[in-house]
């Protein structure tokens, strides 16, 4: 009688993945969005014009309406009389305590806040205008949008006047 | 006298779990993909950002035309001489640029202040091509990105050339004041 041969059971194989490549990808993508990533992200100021020939907006207003001016030296005035925003000065640091003490132009905005009120209670929109002298820094202007987004007025009539 | 025999240390097996760095390098992943969605507009580097300190969150870039205005080439490279090189170098072939803009595939085109007109053209394009992707009218806005030491001329400028082409929503690009 032939003698049973013995079968071996096979050899248990460790099933493993390979994971280095996908790290490979984690690791370039991560890289990539390291690099296109900007930590300080722009903001926005929304602000909208009086379209081309609208004439609603061309009706005498029910609130007088409010004017800001900005001179050439960005020195920024209310209805004329009222100084609320001092001469532009480009060498101050961003950051630095002046630099915001520039920037914020509180008068400004109280009296923004009092002219939306007045236009609330009639149940109008207020009217400002903005008027800059064609020298005028762009950073003065930024901070009379600050000023009106602050005081949740939306819309301003631009006009560009001489440089004194 | 007999010798004692030392035995030798076992052989261990060293080796390092990944999975704590690979857990680390995906949360750094997603951080950066949800920071990196928030604002797709095209940033020219040579424009020094206004500040602003009381401006909102950017959230949505869709329908913004992007219009960059510039300062003086002189002002420009004595706050940032890398700016006004890198100016040089994009609008070489545009003399007296103070409006730059990017077209579809992205390449830069720079308009000097008796081009108003061309600018306007260029908006109602932009406006056009929008509208026709299905961007409802009142979400198409200009998206100034003024130097905060470009005379103010040069915004009105670009502003009354969006609004001859039909845009009347702006919205001022700025820097938040305090970090």
């Amino acid at each position: 009688m032939a003698r049973r041969k013995k079968i071996d059971p096979p050899a248990e194989e460790e099933i493993t993945s390979n994971i280095s490549s996908m790290i490979d990808c984690c690791f370039l993508l991560l890289i990539y969005f390291l690099a296109a990533t900007s930590l300080v992200s722009e903001k926005k100021l929304d602000i909208s014009i009086p379209p081309p020939g609208d004439t609603a907006s061309s009706k005498k207003p029910k609130v007088d309406p409010g004017n800001i001016y900005v001179t050439k030296a960005g020195v920024v005035t209310w209805n004329e009389g009222l100084t609320v925003g001092e001469a532009y000065d480009p060498s101050l640091e961003p950051g630095t305590p002046a630099y915001l003490q520039q920037r914020r132009m509180e008068s400004l905005v109280e009296n923004l806040k009092m002219l939306k009120e007045q236009a609330d209670a009639v149940e109008t929109t207020p009217v400002v205008m903005l008027h800059g002298a064609a020298g005028a820094p762009h950073q003065r202007i930024v901070d009379v949008m600050a000023a009106l987004s602050e005081a949740d007025i939306h819309s301003v009539g631009l006009s560009t006047t001489a440089d004194e | 006298m007999a010798k004692k025999k030392s035995r030798e240390p076992e052989e261990v097996n060293c080796e390092g779990d990944p999975s704590p760095m690979i857990d680390c390098c995906f949360l750094l992943l997603m951080f950066f993909i949800v920071n990196a969605s928030q604002i797709t507009v095209s940033k020219d580097p040579s424009v020094n950002m206004p500040h602003a300190v009381s401006a909102s969150e950017m959230k949505d870039a869709n329908g913004c035309i992007v219009v960059n205005v510039f300062a003086d080439p002189d002002v420009m490279g004595a706050k940032n001489p890398k700016a006004l090189e890198k100016f040089n170098q994009t609008y070489a072939a545009y003399p007296g640029t103070v409006w730059g803009v990017a077209d579809a595939s992205q390449n830069s085109i720079g308009y000097n202040s008796g081009q108003s007109q061309q600018l306007s053209e260029f908006i109602t394009k932009q406006r056009e091509a929008m509208e026709a992707k299905g961007i409802k009218p009142e979400m198409i806005r200009l998206y100034l990105r003024g130097d905060a030491d470009a005379p103010w001329s040069r915004s009105s400028g670009a502003i009354r050339a969006a609004a001859a082409a039909g845009v009347s929503n702006i919205v001022f690009g700025s820097l938040p004041a305090e970090n």
